[in-house]
């Protein structure tokens, strides 16, 4: 049975009314979950765009359906985000665990590595951009459908939590020697940040390449949440300022608007503050995380899994991330005195 | 260093060889083949310098490591390049950690500068990026 046949054949029965799919087409770009679009036509004639999410044989890192799943259900109405249909968690009738979410037409995802995509538009759709994960970051969290999926961590633990998630990562994923961002774990250790300022839902991969816009300034869709989880606020923001998504203009936040209005947007949104110390703590610790994130898709990659987005992550954005992490190693050495 | 430039292409053309499925055809594809050119053009990058690179890193780190036991590099191959490489960045690890305990700021500091010119020999660069 093809995959248009399948997603028939399951929406059918799921909305108990006979069901086409139409126009089913895979979409590039995730790493993640395979993706693909489609019309699901009733009888009648009614017809809506979809998505369909489903697990891999082989991603990038271990994520959950049923958290990105969550994560759409919680932030309806706070934040853009498409509205989720329906989470299938068995191998049912597609052969892996998926689910189905709307479809937000009218907008495009741009490469995190073209440069200044956003042009003409950048700063009217930064200041969105910052203001939506302002939001976020104020979000009261315990509410939500995705505490459900957590258990939250203590304000001084927000740290620890993540950073010796990512360790485990990297020490279990690394195939060639990486000193620099062993140092980095080492100095990250030693010089742990303040506790949370509260707890928030973080995104986890909230950044540029992460949102459809509609090519006018304006944010349509806040995507790919397989990655959320409860923590520090400052985690996503310091995680969307990484040099790596500065579209190679690192006085822009993201490719958009300079990087201090970015961050006064935030937290006039957010109602938070931003610790210099802190932020300086997760912006080096998002750096070690992406290396992380890289290790393992290499490691995939050269194992023989065939998805090229794989190969591309573990060298190219591999290599632009130890030379960020360098940087900013050597800065808070010897500029700010990290011990 | 992973993945490797034979890695690279080997990957491209079990890729590009496996046919696509109906849904998989139009942007999927469109998207699998601008990737497969990006890994082509930096596994020529390594190809051009990739040695090069190699040889100057093993021999700064078996100059920081005070090395005076290795003769260097004598096998010009990617792989045996990288196999020496590897063995000297745990010795460099080691090294660093130990600098750091002791409170060695000099060294401390003498290895991340070399730290930062490591990576930036390292960088590979996209078509339109520079």
């Amino acid at each position: 049975m093809s995959i248009g046949e399948a997603l028939a054949a399951y929406l059918t029965a799921f909305w108990g009314a006979s069901v086409t799919v139409e126009n089913l087409t895979r979409i590039p770009g995730g790493a993640i979950r395979e993706t693909y679009s489609f019309d699901a036509v009733k009888t009648g004639g009614e017809r809506r765009g979809l998505i369909l999410r489903r697990d891999p044989t082989g991603s990038l890192i271990d994520t959950d359906r049923t958290t990105e799943f969550l994560a759409y259900q919680s932030f309806q109405g706070l934040a853009p985000v498409p509205e989720p249909i329906v989470l299938e968690a068995e191998c049912g009738p597609l052969e892996r665990p998926f689910f189905i979410m709307s479809r937000v037409d009218g907008g495009t995802a741009s490469s995190p590595f073209a440069p200044d995509p956003y042009a003409p538009h950048a700063e009217v759709l930064g200041r969105e951009l910052f203001a939506i994960l302002g939001r976020i970051a104020g979000a009261d969290p315990s509410a939500m459908p995705i505490a459900r999926a957590f258990t939250a961590p203590a304000l001084d633990a927000c740290w620890s939590r993540e950073l010796d998630y990512w360790e485990e990562v990297i020490l279990r994923d690394e195939l060639h020697p990486q000193p620099i961002v062993r140092a980095a774990l080492r100095r990250l250790r030693r010089n742990p940040p303040p506790p949370a300022q509260k707890l928030s839902v973080v995104h986890g991969d909230y950044r540029s390449g992460n949102f459809l816009h509609d090519g006018q300034g304006r944010v349509l869709a806040i995507l790919d949440w397989e990655m959320a989880h409860l923590g520090d606020p400052l985690e996503d923001l310091a995680w969307c300022l990484d040099p790596l998504w500065s579209h190679f203009d690192d006085s822009r936040a993201a490719g958009t608007l300079p990087t201090a209005e970015a961050i006064r947007i935030w937290k006039a949104e957010s109602g938070l503050t931003v610790d210099p110390k802190a932020f300086a703590w997760w912006r080096l610790f998002n750096s070690v995380k992406g290396q992380g994130i890289w290790t393992t898709s290499a490691k995939t990659f050269a194992e023989g899994g065939h998805d090229l987005v794989l190969g591309f992550s573990g060298l190219y954005t591999a290599r632009r991330h130890d030379q960020i992490i360098a940087d900013q190693l050597e800065r808070l050495v010897v500029e700010e005195g990290w011990a | 260093m992973t993945p490797t430039a034979p890695e690279l292409l080997h990957g491209c053309v079990a890729a590009l060889a496996t046919p696509p499925a109906p849904e998989e055809m139009g942007a999927f594809f469109a998207g699998k083949v601008a990737v497969a050119a990006l890994l082509n053009t930096f596994a020529a990058q390594e190809c051009a310098t990739g040695s090069a690179v190699r040889v100057w890193e093993n021999a700064a780190l078996r100059t920081l490591l005070d090395d005076a036991a290795e003769a260097g590099d004598g096998d010009y191959s990617l792989a045996a390049l990288d196999a020496a490489n590897a063995e000297l960045r745990r010795r460099l690890i080691r090294l660093h950690a130990a600098a750091e305990a002791a409170g060695d700021t000099a060294l401390d500091r003498r290895i991340l500068a070399l730290y930062r010119e490591m990576a930036t020999r390292r960088m590979l660069h996209l078509p339109t990026a520079g």
